[in-house]
């Protein structure tokens, strides 16, 4: 059904919210709070809440309504794009929502789900899973929930959650709402993919418990939401295709879609997410390989045949460019041990890092299907590294996310003399028949310009970063017009121009690369009918300024 | 073997969850023991039901009383010209009176050295009621089979009860060939050294990274060996100057009975004038130092406080510092007065190496690190910056 | 030449948590690896018997059937064979019943070896006492704390460089001799997908007490000289003071009055 309606929850005076008021105190005792992961500064805000619980949370929203003050979301504040960096008016910050809640077991779907606070981390996630440790669940006052819980533990499976960003320490709501990925959506999809049930708070202060498979859009694309008061709002979905890749660009949409899915990847515009249901897949034993390469083409030529290979089932397919492994390899000779890995072979020029399962306790080993596409692209198995112990998964896991580090590194060490520099990584995807095309236009605009680069990232799913490391004004000023090409011809092969990093406020004008204005009205219809007031995150997506 | 009493079982479970070895479960709903148990007595200690028990053999108490006194391997130092005792050799004189005491039995210092030798009445001010002196051309220098020989020889004539070791670089190469040809038992690295009612020597010592305490005893053979690392008993006050009793033991060594040559020694730039274990201050960094030339700000402060650098085993597998001025378990134990810890997360195997400093600082970004649970003082933020600050201010100091 | 290389397979102690209310180690999720001594250990050997013609490399462990995972890793890392010494008998082992029942393992299994490399300790026991006791039961020359090793030019001597307080010295001896590492690869190696998948086709395999002759009072607990009486968690430390959110200048300006205060500085 296409109507749903919301709850309110008990009122509790706002005045007992822990808030920060005034600018000047912010920034003073509260200065983290005003940027997050893109390095992006705020500008000045009157108020810095932390609600303790949901009630406090709906005390506030209510109360900056009333004011008709905007209020900025922030959950880790690990975002790439200014998601949670604010720029008027409020910031609530929901670091105090941050319990386990339960683990249930879903007969129908055969499935462990985790209900969770929205600021759990994932990294706290993962390790409770791995551990099957779970304190506040151990002596929750609730029979069902302890109960549910030793059924859990004494499941012989071990089980995890699949989404991997790279920034582990992101909270699963912030997860959420940005439909965040990582390398193991090349297998298991996006965050979207494994949300079943989320808890919003809306403008008005009431919330809706949206179940996975219950409120559908009509037929003619409408959705009615009613509140405890009688006011109804509806809308319609947008009516664009989404394109065929993985994007985190604009809001859901699709014939008749699940109610839920408009809120993951929405980015906080429409609504406050405060507690999120996961589900939950089984650990099974991996091998990690990282095979290494004559060439960036006869990485290309790999992933080609790794892809099409249907006996093969690979959990992630990523790729290292020769400058991505010179900048690793510069950084062994001066930190070896912070690498952790052996010498790369000077002779590599590029190499494909994929993970499949593998069971170490098998006797015999049957990877004759790997060896066969390895060898057709002339790659040379002594030329890998291996491994599958979870202290060797570990230690390639950290070599893999060396480079956004040290590509950060650098820019850090270049700010101090140039403070206007930063990053310029792309976020590309197209589809899988253009992916030698796209390569091919980066590897050349770049050279053809003359910019340092390192490119890396998920070939799997034609999604490769591409970053720029500008030295000085004009290399910026340059990347910043190679980006907009970029993000142009992949709109027009079908792809996106946000993968996984979402729109926020960096990449606002993107967003009009790939929506006609008509489309970003669509959305625009959306915002207004469920936030009238523009309460939440006023300055991202397709609102406000468009960012020099 | 570790005997359980099903009939009394209850089948708790409190057993299973207080071996630390993973020892027991449940199979078939019965309690059951693996090869993992190693009759540690943690599961007795918890069981309400008397339903675990071990049985033990006990060697004979005159067998066991043959054997008496308290022996201490002197190990030797060459400063220069003079030959003195290893400071570590003193902490085991001072902590084998409190055992010789504690049996009504004598402190004996034995010594094995070639032609040069120390003022033997110094053992004596430091406790020692008598010293065994092995002097042999062929034990001027340590060698693995020499002294294995000799000590060996002293042991098999004398009968000692207990017998010391520095676990020094050569106590830990020999000790242990001693033990095994002799069939003694010898537990390594003691943190404490006590008799106990039955006059057995309770042995305790870290185990797991330092992570758990084992207390051990040597119930069957004799002498009962130890190891034990420098730093960890205190040097007793020196006593009256008096001459103490030598008895002179002849050894028979054969220059063919050594099988091992040494080609080269090479002294290390960073080893100090002052060893680190010998050190009073310590000012030693870790990862959070971030690069090898950060470390020169730690040296001139360790200068300006009359000590000297340290750091952890992270940074000498980074290269940053030599091995001889490691900190940790697989390093060095200190115990200096004054332990300043900059940039170090204060790992386990790090802490274990110098938790008996008197006075610990430590700086560090994280607030959840560590070494902030041993340290006195315990600063959150930058180590770099913070000790550059800190030069500067001692620097100022120093000229008012 | 033949080389043979003892292995013990230990859990990852440096992220060990001890339960704070039973005093005992949380063993959930706690990974068994190869022990980073003996990994050093391996990779001598595997280093030298590559300089060598017809060098074969013999990595045997003592220890419960899942320690046949560390002789696998020891295959992939270059190991030609591996021999697993396991039993039910050898439970609860010393050092001494440890030694001895490699001792005996080393003799029948390998009987023509020229060199045992062994890592200084193992990180769960940390007693550095195996290696010598090996070394005395099978009467070799033992060098420990070596950090290289190589052949002297005669090819006959063995000879190793060796950490001392003050630096380093370098020894030689004759083989057959026993030689105890505590410095390897600054960084693990890390084998390739081909040495993975060939590892599995070297042989393994695995020795009972009844195949290596050793008297039963000598196995095990029965043949340990040491006995654990007790078991407990380390003691708490003291807390002292904690300082936050002080910038650099205040951070150090608290240090140097705690210096002046506890008289390190006049």
């Amino acid at each position: 059904m296409h109507e749903i309606q919301s709850k309110p929850v008990p009122s509790v005076d706002v005045k007992q919210v822990k808030c920060i008021h005034g600018f000047e105190a912010i920034q003073r005792d509260y200065p983290v709070y005003l940027t997050d992961e893109s390095k992006l500064s705020a500008k000045p805000i009157d108020y810095l809440w932390f609600p303790k619980d949901e009630l406090e949370l709906a005390a506030v929203i209510r109360e900056m309504s009333r004011l008709n003050i905007p209020i900025t979301i922030a959950g880790a504040r690990t975002g790439l794009v200014g998601g949670s960096v604010p720029e008027t008016g409020a910031l609530v910050s929901l670091e105090h929502l941050d319990k386990v809640e339960g683990l249930f077991y879903d007969p129908l779907a055969e499935e462990w789900r985790l209900r969770a606070q929205t600021s759990l981390s994932l990294k706290a996630i993962d390790n409770m899973l791995q551990f099957k440790q779970f304190p506040n669940l151990e002596k929750h006052p609730d029979e069902w929930v302890r109960s549910n819980f030793v059924r859990f533990k004494d499941d012989p499976n071990s089980y995890f959650y699949p989404p991997d960003p790279t920034e582990m320490s992101a909270s699963l709501g912030g997860s959420v709402v940005t439909n965040a990925s990582g390398a193991r959506t090349y297998r298991f999809g996006p965050t979207r993919a494994w949300v079943r049930g989320l808890r919003v708070f809306l403008a008005d202060g009431e919330y809706l418990d949206i179940p996975r498979g219950k409120y559908f859009a009509s037929p003619a694309g409408k959705f009615v939401i009613s509140n405890s008061r009688g006011e109804v709002k509806s809308f319609n979905i947008p009516g664009y295709s989404l394109p065929r890749t993985k994007s985190a660009t604009g809001f859901f949409t699709a014939p008749q879609m699940d109610l839920i899915d408009l809120f993951i990847g929405s980015e906080g515009l429409l609504g406050v997410v405060s507690r999120v249901d996961v589900a939950l897949a089984k650990r099974e034993p991996k091998i990690s390989i990282i095979q290494f390469l004559d060439s960036e083409d006869q990485a290309l030529h790999l992933t080609h045949a790794l892809r099409s290979d249907g006996r093969l089932q690979l959990d992630f397919l990523e790729f290292y460019s020769e400058n991505a492994l010179k900048l690793l390899s510069d950084l062994q000779i001066a930190e070896p041990a912070t690498v952790g890995m052996p010498a790369i072979p000077p002779q590599a020029r590029a190499a494909i890092f994929f993970e499949l399962s593998f069971d170490p306790k098998q006797e015999a080993l049957d990877f004759s299907a790997l060896e066969e596409t390895l060898a057709s692209c002339g790659a040379d198995l002594a030329n890998s590294w291996a491994g599958y112990e979870p202290r060797e998964l570990e230690r390639l896991k950290v070599f893999r996310h060396l480079l956004p580090e040290t590509i950060n590194a650098i820019i850090a060490e270049r700010k101090k003399d140039i403070p206007a520099l930063h990053k310029l990584g792309t976020d590309m995807a197209v589809p899988d028949v253009h992916l030698d095309e796209i390569w091919q236009l980066y590897k050349q605009r770049v050279q053809e310009e003359d910019l340092e680069w390192a490119a890396f990232g998920h070939i799997g799913n034609n999604h490769i970063h591409v970053n720029i490391l500008p030295r000085n004004l004009s290399e910026l000023e340059k990347g910043m017009v190679l980006y907009e090409e970029f993000a142009t011809r992949a709109v027009a092969l079908g792809g996106t121009v946000s993968a996984e990093h979402g729109i926020g406020k960096i990449k606002r004008k993107f967003l009009t690369l790939m929506y006609t204005p008509e489309q970003i009205e669509q959305m625009r219809q959306v915002k207004l009918a469920i936030d009238p007031q523009g309460l939440f995150n006023p300055q991202d997506m397709f609102l406000g300024e468009v960012a020099q | 073997m570790l005997k359980i009493d099903h009939e009394r079982c209850t089948k708790c479970k409190l057993c299973i969850r207080n071996c630390p070895f993973g020892a027991l479960s449940m199979v078939d709903d019965l309690l059951q023991v693996n090869e993992l148990c190693t009759l540690c007595g943690a599961c007795i200690n918890v069981c309400r039901f008397d339903a675990l028990s071990i049985e033990r053999k006990k060697a004979s108490k005159e067998e066991l009383a043959k054997f008496r006194d308290v022996f201490i391997w002197i190990e030797l130092d060459e400063m220069g010209e003079t030959i003195q005792p290893k400071k570590v050799a003193l902490e085991l004189l001072g902590k084998g009176r409190q055992l010789a005491d504690a049996l009504g039995e004598q402190l004996v210092a034995v010594v094995l050295c070639g032609e040069k030798c120390l003022d033997l009445n110094k053992l004596g001010q430091f406790g020692a009621d008598k010293v065994i002196l092995c002097q042999h051309p062929l034990l001027g220098q340590y060698s693995t089979d020499g002294f294995t020989h000799a000590m060996c020889a002293i042991i098999s004539a004398k009968k000692p009860a207990v017998v010391l070791y520095g676990a020094t670089p050569h106590g830990r190469d020999f000790a242990p060939r001693v033990a095994a040809r002799l069939k003694l038992g010898l537990t390594a690295d003691c943190t404490g050294l006590e008799i106990d009612a039955e006059r057995q020597l309770v042995q305790t010592r870290p185990a797991f990274g330092g992570n758990i305490m084992a207390s051990i005893i040597t119930p069957y053979n004799r002498p009962q060996t130890a190891t034990v690392r420098p730093n960890v008993f205190p040097v007793p006050q020196a006593g009256q100057d008096q001459a103490v009793k030598v008895e002179i033991f002849d050894l028979v060594l054969n220059r063919s009975a050594i099988r091992t040559r040494v080609v080269e020694k090479s002294v290390m730039a960073d080893g100090n004038a002052t060893r680190i274990e010998d050190a009073r201050v310590i000012v030693s960094g870790g990862r959070g130092c971030q690069k090898a030339a950060n470390l020169d700000i730690l040296r001139s402060v360790a200068g300006q406080l009359g000590g000297v650098l340290g750091g952890s085993r992270a940074i000498v597998e980074q290269g940053w510092i030599p091995h001889t001025i490691q900190v940790g378990q697989s390093g060095t134990t200190v115990g200096p007065e004054l332990y300043i810890a900059a940039g170090i997360s204060g790992a386990i195997q790090h802490v274990v190496g110098m938790s008996s400093s008197k006075t610990i600082i430590a700086v560090n970004k994280d607030p959840e690190a560590p070494i902030f649970k041993i340290a006195d003082l315990s600063v959150v933020g930058d180590a770099v910056e913070i000790m550059q600050k800190l030069h500067e201010l001692l620097a100022a100091h120093s000229h008012i | 030449m033949k080389i043979v290389v003892c292995v013990k397979q230990v859990p990852e102690v440096t992220n060990v948590q001890v339960d704070p209310v039973t005093g005992t180690l949380i063993r959930e999720g706690v990974q068994s690896i190869l022990n980073p001594f003996c990994e050093y250990a391996l990779d001598h050997a595997v280093r030298m018997a590559k300089q060598l013609e017809n060098a074969h490399v013999v990595a045997i462990s003592m220890g419960p059937p899942q320690a046949k995972d560390v002789l696998l890793r020891c295959l992939e890392l270059g190991a030609d064979e591996g021999i697993l010494v396991t039993d039910r008998q050898f439970a609860g082992a010393d050092t001494w019943a440890t030694s001895y029942t490699l001792a005996q393992a080393i003799r029948l299994a390998v009987p023509d070896y020229d060199l045992i490399l062994v890592g200084k300790q193992a990180i769960d026991g940390d007693t550095a006492q195996v290696g010598p006791e090996i070394a005395e039961i099978l009467s070799l020359p033992q060098i420990t704390y070596g950090t290289q090793i190589g052949l002297s030019p005669s090819g006959r001597q063995v000879r190793v460089t060796r950490e001392v307080e003050q630096g380093y010295e370098v020894v030689e001896a004759a083989m057959p001799a026993l030689v105890s590492f505590s410095k390897g690869e600054m960084v693990r190696r890390a084998p390739s997908f081909r040495d993975v998948l060939q590892a599995r086709e070297k042989p393994l395999r695995m020795l009972s007490a009844a195949a290596l002759n050793i008297p039963e009072e000598e196995l095990g607990l029965k043949g340990s000289f040491t006995q654990v009486v007790k078991v407990f968690p380390p003691p708490e430390k003291k807390t002292g003071r904690l300082l936050q959110d002080l910038e650099a200048e205040e951070a150090a300006q608290a240090i140097f009055d705690y210096l002046i205060e506890r008289r390190f500085i006049e």
